[in-house]
């Protein structure tokens, strides 16, 4: 989401939308993910667009591209530092799975399936669980 | 009446739980130099943390969301790891400073070297946060904390010419041994050690771990505001336990010894144990709040899952980076760096990292869609603002102020 470069020139105001109107920048971008437990997943890292060609401009008649995942891992470096992961290194959260946006984002999985949980889930099994009283419940 | 016990409780907690190591320090020797003529500065950081604590507790009781991920969420991934890197080194040096400080806490005493207790401190610390419920956490630090109440009962015995301290504290003015730079350097420092960020990290996140809601901000209100009042008040009377006996002597404080020094004179052993168990509860107490604070900010960057009100199954990063955390203060603290010394420099650095964490507070304080019909009311923003100036000041001066005077030799 590299905005100043591919800023088009001029600007049309945005056509009326049917629903909700999230501003990626302010609604979706380095928000908090939780899952359908409740449990926090991620930060949105950056999103994955669909139906638009990297670093080509659009014309006014072109369908607007649509947010097929968000991205999360080693994409917040390149999103800080510049440049891009390659595919394959991207992890994705598809945006089916997202069922509302809020100041959270809250999918309508749970975190245990999915990719971007598999160091949580490494650290747990292979560290903490092995430490006395991992389990424990506080409660 | 149930009601009534929890609004005490929280009160005490608060009380006792606002004195940490860089308060300890920072006030003694402020005393010990300056008399009570810098008093005036932790009357300014006690409202300033007063208005910004119950900010942060008034977002997390209403979104839900903690000041760390606030943070991100306003500054973007770039300024927000540039915070994040600043408040995550500062609040180590902290961590290090208080597990530092619990075993200097602990020489005093068994007269055991103090090296010899810091694996046991740092180790305890851990297990506290591994097993112990967060309430129950907090509630015993904090009532522990109470017994640096012998601080003030020591002020009395020694039976100070009070017109004198008065007069110190209500005009202040540089003491003829000391120059303009160094008062205003150690102005800076106790009020990093007031304002402390952690504090607010903490603050915020605690309120997430115990589920505030609306209904509880009034609470939450009622224990800060007479909460960090009174235990800013214990501030003073270790600022005025060494104006009184420390001063006079030309005693220069570099030790913990020093600082209960006071207290001994006019308590004898009776009164020492008391602040003895004071000093050691407050050191533990903010050694847990600085090590979850770190857990809590890098959680809260990334998103990982975190809070003690889950299992440490499921907050493993969370708490695999408190491990970490802790591994680094021991491994610090074992070179021989002096605590106290870490100490002086972990609150003026706090000083220069204070705007990064209290202006996107205050942005988010006022997002409708965050808080609702909660915004910060215009006096509020009005008193926030002028905070931020005072804030900006002491950041912007603090580097320039110890390069001038060689951290205040």
């Amino acid at each position: 989401m590299n905005r100043a470069q591919n800023a088009p020139v001029h600007l049309k105001p945005a056509p009326p939308a049917a629903g909700r109107v999230l501003d990626a920048q302010l609604h979706l971008l380095d928000r908090q993910v939780i899952d359908a437990e409740g449990l926090p997943v991620t930060t949105v890292d950056d999103l994955e667009l669909e139906g638009v060609e990297a670093d080509s401009p659009m014309t006014a008649g072109d369908p607007p591209p649509v947010i097929s995942a968000l991205l999360t891992g080693p994409v917040l470096g390149t999103r800080i530092f510049g440049g891009r992961p390659p595919s394959s290194r991207l992890i994705r959260l598809p945006w089916k799975d997202v069922s509302a946006v809020d100041v959270a984002i809250k999918l309508g999985v749970r975190s245990e399936g999915l990719d971007a949980g598999w160091v949580e889930r490494w650290i747990r099994d292979k560290i903490i669980m092995r430490i006395p009283g991992g389990k424990h419940d506080p409660h | 009446m149930k009601r009534l016990l929890g609004v005490a409780l929280g009160i005490l907690t608060a009380i006792g739980g606002f004195v940490d190591i860089g308060d300890l320090v920072t006030n003694a020797v402020v005393g010990s130099r300056f008399g009570m003529s810098l008093i005036w500065v932790v009357g300014v950081g006690v409202v300033g943390i007063c208005l910004f604590a119950d900010m942060s507790g008034r977002v997390a009781a209403v979104s839900g969301r903690a000041t760390f991920e606030v943070i991100r969420e306003r500054l973007g991934p770039r300024a927000g790891l540039a915070n994040l890197g600043a408040s995550f080194f500062i609040n180590l040096m902290t961590v290090t400073a208080e597990v530092g400080g619990i075993a200097l806490a602990l020489q005093l005493v068994t007269s055991i070297h103090y090296l010899l207790w810091i694996p046991l401190a740092a180790f305890a610390v851990w297990l506290v946060i591994w097993r112990v419920r967060f309430k129950i956490m907090e509630n015993v630090a904090g009532l522990l904390g109470l017994c640096l109440v012998v601080f003030g009962v020591a002020l009395f015995l020694l039976q100070p010419d009070w017109g004198q301290l008065a007069g110190q504290a209500l005009s202040p003015a540089v003491p003829q041994t000391e120059n303009a730079a160094v008062y205003w350097f150690y102005a800076v420092g106790l009020f990093g050690a007031a304002m402390t960020p952690y504090e607010v990290f903490f603050f915020s996140s605690g309120a997430v771990e115990e589920g505030w809601k609306r209904k509880d901000l009034i609470q939450s209100r009622i224990n800060v505001l007479a909460g960090f009042p009174l235990g800013g008040l214990l501030s003073v009377a270790i600022a005025g336990c060494a104006a009184v006996v420390l001063m006079p002597a030309g005693v220069e404080v570099t030790s913990l010894s020093q600082i209960v020094l006071p207290v001994a004179d006019a308590g004898g052993k009776l009164a020492l144990a008391f602040a003895l168990v004071g000093i050691l509860a407050a050191t533990f107490g903010a050694a847990l709040e600085t090590t979850l604070s770190s857990g809590y900010t890098l959680a809260q960057f990334f998103g990982w899952s975190w809070g003690k009100f889950r299992s440490p199954g499921r907050a493993a990063r969370f708490h695999l980076s408190m491990i970490v955390c802790l591994l680094v203060a021991l491994g610090v603290l074992a070179t021989g760096a002096d605590p106290i010394l870490i100490t002086e420099y972990s609150v003026v650095f706090s000083a220069v990292a204070l705007p990064l964490t209290y202006l996107p507070i205050l942005i988010v304080a006022n997002d409708p869609q965050y808080m609702g019909s909660d915004v910060n009311s215009r006096g509020i923003n009005v008193a926030a603002n002028v905070y931020l100036l005072i804030i900006l000041a002491a950041s912007l001066g603090a580097i320039p102020l110890m390069i001038v005077t060689g951290a205040g030799a």
